[in-house]
């Protein structure tokens, strides 16, 4: 066989391996959007939860993985995304405060602009902060988060300060209300495109020099490939996941308050991360829907009022939850710095190639 | 003019500790590589226990017993940050040392609840130069800062476990060559830069109370201050800690208190951004 036949058999098996993916990504999303209709009303705005979670993970990990940058803001994005859709269907009028339903425009269109408003802010912080070494964008990321945080006490007319604003009008699709389970449908659909962009994004000619860039970032740049530039692609789509996450929050919650978006949130889709594993999409959605539940899990824990022989006191979940958490992230960058995920499969892997007594080049 | 050198003598002080806890950060930084996330909870560490230790004996004692306390702790934020021999690199130092922040948050917050605490001060007199107030406290933060900045270039430029620090940093390779145990070396920097911050937060508590959550602040401003000298300058940190806390004060006296955090966080980052211009990546 001579080399041309070689590259094109190989080439044939990559698009084969791609169909086969492609299948099964498109029938995992089929169930994840048929799932909600079948679970109980109580469990559907935790599935949701665990969807919104996701697409921001998803956008992190790549962030993490590829550009070897830790953003410890990216709640401020989904932040960003969730007050714009909100408040834009309400109508921004300075002098009445706001709700002035019949000012706004269609929660449709503000959801589709919510991301474009992250995104054009990731632009903004990352164009000087792309070339520097990763800390800076971490403290960078986090003082932005921080900032939308504080500004929402500070522009409270707008946004209702520590009482929050209840969004009125509701997301709807050709007159069919887009709540409940078809609002968590619509949005685990967008976690499957999500994961479909980003695959593409991985293999195709940006991701292979993405994929240089992570390997060995002094050699991609002298190969011809703008660093810095893919560097904020990949930042710029991470915070446009996350503020498409937020938009679509707004008409999940119908009400818009500071505590669903603190810094622990930001802290947090990096827990997500590092249990799925750097540069591991279909990780991120595992970490974010692990998270959301042991979250849910820590919380109803936490009301107990005693606990194994311990009175909790009032701060009981809070405690629970920032101590599992942080141990998590310790634990798991200290023992499995590639991701909780990612080790364990390769334990199993490695378990099964002994029990088979293959090698251990073997595909 | 008297409200405005008021505003700047308080931000002198608040500066002051920014500045500590900058210096800090650039030591640990310059030893090790790696910025520590949870610097800010030694501050928060070392005031809440000097509150409750002050409970059974008296201030000064319980404000030493504190420090040295949390240096011991410091010590082991160092050998958990710095992680597995090969394996760790330093952005991953970076998230354990965001996870330690977020556990110290619920140790804080299960050992000393979520009330602020503060104590009284080194005097409850004040000096009245002109009209404007100064309180011994300010004066004494101002001098801490002041001697720790002097104190730190001498040790890092002029003893030999300060050079040890920095060669470490500088090349790792090279300082493990000629026999310097890294880890050894991350401990002793840490252990300082906590004990400086404690002491920071120590006198910081009598004027502004620090509870659990106080961390993450303290932290983004010893950052901030930090940041003016690229992570790299004692004296720029200095510099950089007094003129943020001036800057704070100014806008809380001039434009809106609820703005005071968000201006700080917008100069680090327009900071970063210029500084972005001499520093690559790599």
């Amino acid at each position: 066989m001579n080399a041309d036949a070689v590259v094109r058999a190989r080439a044939g098996r990559r698009r084969r391996i791609g169909t086969v993916r492609l299948l099964a990504l498109v029938a995992a999303t089929g169930f994840a959007c048929w799932l909600p209709f079948q679970l109980e009303q109580g469990e559907i705005g935790l599935y949701d939860r665990m969807g919104l979670y996701a697409l921001v993970a998803i956008g992190l990990t790549l962030l993490m993985g590829f550009a070897g940058q830790v953003s410890l803001g990216q709640g401020g994005f989904f932040l960003i995304g969730a007050y714009t859709s909100g408040l834009l269907t309400m109508g921004l009028d300075a002098d009445t405060r706001l709700v002035d339903p019949e000012a706004g425009i269609d929660p449709l269109l503000a959801v589709a602009i919510a991301p474009f408003v992250s995104a054009a802010i990731a632009v903004l912080i990352g164009i000087p902060l792309m070339r520097l070494r990763g800390h800076y964008l971490a403290f960078a990321t986090l003082a932005f988060a921080l900032i939308a945080w504080s500004l929402l006490y500070a522009q409270d007319r707008f946004t209702g300060g520590q009482y929050g604003v209840t969004v009125t009008k509701r997301l709807t699709v050709g007159g069919h209300e887009i709540i409940g389970a078809t609002h968590a449908a619509v949005v685990w659909g967008l976690v499957g495109i999500a994961l479909l962009l980003s695959t593409n994004l991985v293999t195709s000619r940006t991701g292979r020099a993405l994929q240089a860039v992570a390997a060995n970032e002094p050699a991609a740049a002298a190969s011809g490939i703008n660093v810095a530039r893919h560097k904020l692609q990949l930042f710029v789509f991470a915070a446009a996941l996350a503020g498409l996450a937020g938009g679509l929050f707004s008409f999940y919650a119908q009400f818009l308050g500071p505590e669903d978006f603190g810094i622990i949130v930001s802290l947090l889709f990096v827990v997500m991360v590092s249990i799925g594993g750097l540069g591991s999409v279909y990780g991120a959605v595992v970490g974010a829907v692990t998270i959301v539940y042991v979250e849910h899990k820590l919380r109803e824990l936490g009301t107990h009022e005693t606990l194994l022989g311990w009175d909790l006191p009032s701060t009981g979940p809070s405690i629970l939850s920032l101590g599992v958490f942080g141990l998590l992230l310790i634990l798991i960058m200290l023992f499995f710095p590639h991701g909780l995920l990612p080790s364990l499969l390769g334990g199993v892997a490695a378990v099964r190639r002994r029990l088979h007594g293959r090698p251990r080049g073997d595909i | 003019m008297t409200t405005f050198f008021q505003l700047v003598v308080v931000g002198i002080s608040t500066g002051s500790v920014f500045a500590i806890v900058g210096m800090s950060l650039v030591l640990v930084y310059r030893a090790t590589g790696i910025v520590n996330f949870a610097q800010g909870v030694f501050a928060v560490l070392a005031g809440l226990l000097t509150y409750s230790l002050g409970k059974h004996m008296s201030l000064p004692l319980a404000a030493v017993l504190a420090t040295l306390v949390t240096a011991v702790v410091a010590t082991l934020v160092a050998v958990v940050a710095v992680g597995i021999r090969g394996r760790t690199t330093h952005l991953a130092s970076l998230i354990i040392t965001v996870g330690i922040a977020i556990l110290a948050e619920a140790v804080l917050l299960a050992a000393f609840g979520e009330v602020p605490r503060s104590y009284s001060a080194v005097s409850d007199r004040a000096w009245d130069i002109g009209g404007v107030l100064v309180q011994p406290q300010y004066a004494v933060l101002t001098v801490v800062a002041l001697a720790a900045a002097v104190g730190l270039t001498l040790f890092l430029r002029h003893t030999i476990v300060g050079q040890a620090l920095v060669a470490s940093a500088d090349s790792p390779r090279a300082a493990e060559l000629i026999g310097l145990n890294l880890r050894s070396v991350a401990v002793i920097a840490f252990a300082v830069a906590g004990a400086l911050t404690a002491i920071g937060g120590v006198l910081l508590a009598p004027t502004v109370p620090v509870a659990y959550s106080s961390g993450l602040s303290i932290t983004i401003n010893g950052f901030a201050a930090a940041v003016v000298g690229g992570l790299a300058s004692i004296r720029l940190a200095l510099l950089g800690g007094y003129a943020l806390g001036v800057v704070e004060q100014l806008v809380i006296g001039y434009v809106d208190p609820q703005y005071n955090l968000i201006i700080a966080l917008v100069v680090m980052l327009v900071l970063i951004g210029w500084r972005s211009r001499g520093e690559l990546a790599v």
